[in-house]
């Protein structure tokens, strides 16, 4: 049996949000919704507008969720790639997941332990020119001796980080200044996509050449006006030109003991 | 080479929020954002996201393969030319979900005509997950609204048109789009001038009478892709449309713009069409007034007798309403006697049989006259009978269009509906139709089957068609509808055909040959000779294929 992603993304998201959960099996939940998460996800903030003006609680509602593979004789919404309400959840994970400071958990250390500052990026990369996609990147930089690293999610994935510094840790002052770190990582980044593979970027450049030609001596026909001809052009450009948009979805500062600092390079 | 960008959004907010320190997320949330994030890319150029984004529907594979199409080799702008039924709609819906998905659009107009606004906002709902906006009679926000569905004539209008104009569209879908064949119309010029990236054109006629017509839609894609116009007239100037060698060098010219699905390569046949041809016999008190008719021709052109007579095997009421306008503009003896006549004559023949028809059934049937008079007496009619039965037509709003949609499903038997509002209402829960008063030009009959006959018929459709012996209505059944065997033939072939006759398409030649002909012997020589030169194209192209 595959495992359904969204709906373990789905159960994820409302047991860190606080919300109580009851599962039937591992394919249908009802969950009992925060004020905050009804706020964020119902779609009726007259309601609670109401409620906080006539300084009452208010009654948060319930959402039930099912696997695809169950059929109607449950209530509740369905789970897969396309569902509405869960485009709406990735927003909100997003936008509650933007920006962290976290240290790793340490216990007991013999004698005192010097924590390395790390800035990291979680960016969507997206390609657009005949066709688009994305690619999405996670790179971390070390604040004292400037080392970068690629996947860092995935290596920090079984590591405990805590918003509080553990006792007998102490974070070392950065070398390197956040605004420098982001800059390098930036640049980092562009170098290294120039050697990804850019057929892409040519097969583009080259049907927007060939269909920009044949515009031109339609415009010398002339069967249309300049206005028409530079919008027209104009549009041509935004189908095919290509073009690469670097958007960071999350980040933040990451206290990392120096041995698991210099696990993370090998 | 390539233009690089990045969101500056996120560096000041990572200094200002490391400052307030209650506003940090943790692991736990980061994390998840991360794989939030993971299930939200789209990680090839190749392939189609909305389909797993869409399991509840059943796209067909010539569906699947257009919006590929469109999608990775088109580059966003095309015809969508399948046969009436064949579900372009689905395809323009699917396509307009990929380009969402994919981030490459998000401020969509779609243009349709106003009967279909409705139709077309809820598909997108309920199939697509998509929510579309349509302006109501002053509440318009073209800024605000990411997708919006309107018509034309709303979009175009003075108060709406400076403004619809100035924004940057990313996909504009215009349905019906064979309507913008013309391009000194104002449409036409309206569309031209709007602002898109990318543009689906859907028209189950993609060429309609002239070559030009297409290189006019061509136009509103891919400027300069048929070279300019003087030249691809002269080009195509002593090229007969009909010539084999001559379609196929457009559609290979096209290949690149156009889909194009036909009826019988979809396997879409399943449901099939009985056709019923019922030849009826005027009562002795019509058959006396449609001779009767005959003094008109002597004051008035050919072309008055014609409609008289039409509308007369259709219904007295309709006669009236024709008789009366023209009493009253030129009062004669002739004309008084002629409406005293008609208020004479019992219950119409085709109504009667019509009734009787119905009533041995337990079915729904939709029912088609191309008079409103004739829609008003056949209601009343029924309702004498006992059946229930609802009107349609064209000048419906929105609303009640759906609310007759609706009572036709859930409670009445009968729908009653004029010409105007065949286009776009799809009926699939029914399978008989009964062409009440035939219309002249073929493709307008497909238009009514394909109401019923369509995507999602479980059904064999049974199809109606009535006329009056030796009327004008029996030679239009005997020589069109009987010889060229319409509706058993792939009307893919037959609109092209029916289209292409030089010297103007199917309909002008009937209505020519009817008020140009002094007698009926004249005119059965005539038509024979068009449904002979159809026949013959018919046939070519079936052995050729």
């Amino acid at each position: 049996m595959k495992q359904n992603v969204y709906y373990d993304f789905t159960k994820e998201f409302f047991t860190i949000n606080g919300c109580l959960i009851e599962e039937k099996n591992a394919k249908h939940m009802k969950v009992l919704l925060t004020r905050q998460m009804d706020e964020s996800l119902m779609n009726r903030p007259f309601y609670w507008h109401y409620m906080k003006k006539m300084n009452r609680e208010g009654d948060p509602m319930s959402l039930s969720f099912k696997d695809i593979s169950i059929g109607e004789e449950e209530e509740g919404i369905y789970l897969h790639a396309g569902t509405p309400k869960l485009q709406q959840i990735y927003q909100t994970a997003l936008e509650k997941g933007y920006i962290t400071r976290l240290y790793e958990s340490i216990n007991h250390p013999t004698h005192n332990l010097a924590m390395h500052p790390w800035l990291i990026l979680n960016m969507k990369i997206t390609f657009r020119g005949k066709q688009s996609k994305d690619k999405i990147l996670s790179i971390g930089l070390n604040l004292i001796n400037g080392a970068i690293t690629h996947n860092m999610m995935e290596l920090l994935e079984h590591i405990k980080l805590i918003q509080k510094i553990s006792d007998y840790t102490f974070p070392m002052t950065p070398m390197i200044k956040l605004e420098s770190a982001y800059n390098r990582i930036i640049q980092h980044v562009e170098t290294y996509l120039t050697t990804l593979d850019t057929d892409w970027a040519e097969q583009s450049i080259q049907q927007f050449n060939y269909e920009k030609q044949l515009l031109q001596k339609f415009f010398h026909s002339d069967d249309i006006g300049e206005e028409q001809y530079q919008k027209e052009l104009d549009q041509l450009a935004i189908r095919y030109k290509p073009r690469v948009t670097i958007k960071i979805a999350n980040g933040g500062l990451f206290y990392l003991s120096v041995h698991t600092s210099q696990n993370l390079l090998t | 080479m390539i233009d690089t960008r990045i969101d500056p959004a996120f560096f000041t907010q990572l200094t200002n929020q490391l400052e307030e320190s209650d506003s940090l997320c943790s692991w736990d949330e980061f994390k998840l954002a991360w794989k939030g994030l993971n299930l939200q890319t789209t990680p090839e150029f190749d392939g189609l996201l909305s389909l797993t984004q869409l399991p509840h529907i059943n796209f067909l594979e010539h569906q699947v393969d257009a919006c590929e199409k469109v999608v990775h080799e088109m580059s966003g702008r095309a015809i969508l030319a399948d046969e009436v039924g064949l579900g372009k709609t689905l395809e323009a819906g699917l396509i307009l979900k990929e380009y969402m998905i994919r981030g490459m659009a998000k401020k969509i107009l779609i243009l349709t005509p106003a009967s279909l606004v409705n139709q077309w906002t809820q598909e997108l709902s309920e199939k697509f997950y998509i929510q579309a906006a349509s302006p109501r009679k002053k509440h318009a926000d073209w800024k605000n609204w990411d997708i919006t569905v309107t018509s034309i004539d709303m979009a175009k209008r003075e108060n709406h048109k400076q403004e619809i104009l100035s924004i940057d569209y990313d996909l504009i879908i215009i349905d019906e789009a064979h309507k913008l064949k013309n391009h000194q119309t104002k449409n036409y010029q309206f569309v031209q001038q709007l602002k898109k990236t990318y543009c689906l054109l859907l028209t189950a006629t993609p060429i309609q009478n002239h070559l030009s017509d297409l290189f006019n839609l061509v136009s509103i894609l891919k400027p300069g892709y048929l070279g300019d116009l003087s030249t691809f007239k002269k080009k195509y100037k002593n090229t007969h449309l009909g010539a084999a060698d001559t379609q196929e060098h457009i559609h290979s010219l096209l290949s690149k713009l156009m889909i194009r699905n036909l009826r019988k390569d979809t396997g879409l046949d399943s449901s099939k069409r009985h056709v019923k041809n019922i030849t009826l016999k005027f009562n002795k008190e019509e058959q006396e007034v449609y001779d009767e008719l005959d003094a008109i021709k002597k004051d008035y052109p050919s072309f008055t007798w014609l409609t008289l007579t039409k509308e007369l095997c259709s219904s007295r009421e309709a006669c009236y309403m024709s008789l009366q306008n023209m009493h009253k503009k030129q009062p004669s003896d002739l004309l008084k006697h002629l409406i005293d006549r008609l208020g004479e004559l019992p219950q119409h023949t085709k109504a009667m049989k019509m009734a009787e028809l119905i009533q041995q059934s337990d079915e729904k049937f939709i029912v088609f006259t191309e008079y409103r008079a004739s829609q008003f007496y056949l209601q009343w009619y029924l309702q004498q009978k006992g059946i229930s039965s609802v009107p349609f037509n064209g000048k419906f709003n929105k609303s009640k269009r759906d609310w007759m949609k609706q009572l036709f499903k859930t409670k009445a038997q009968v729908m009653i509906a004029t010409e105007a509002g065949a286009e776009g209402i799809n009926l699939q829960f029914c399978n008989n139709i009964i062409n009440y008063d035939l219309p002249w030009n073929p493709m307008r009959l497909e238009q009514r089957i394909g109401r019923i006959h369509r995507f999602g018929q479980t059904k064999d459709v049974n199809v109606f068609n009535f006329a009056i012996e030796n009327t004008m209505e029996d030679q239009i059944m005997k020589l069109l509808y009987e010889k060229i065997q319409l509706f058993q033939n792939a009307v893919g072939d037959l609109d092209a055909i029916l289209e292409k006759i030089p010297g103007g398409n199917f309909e002008t030649h009937v209505q020519k040959i009817l008020q140009e002909s002094e007698s009926q012997g004249e005119i059965d020589i005539k038509m024979k000779n068009l449904v002979s030169y159809v026949e013959y194209n018919v046939k070519e192209r079936k052995e050729s294929s």
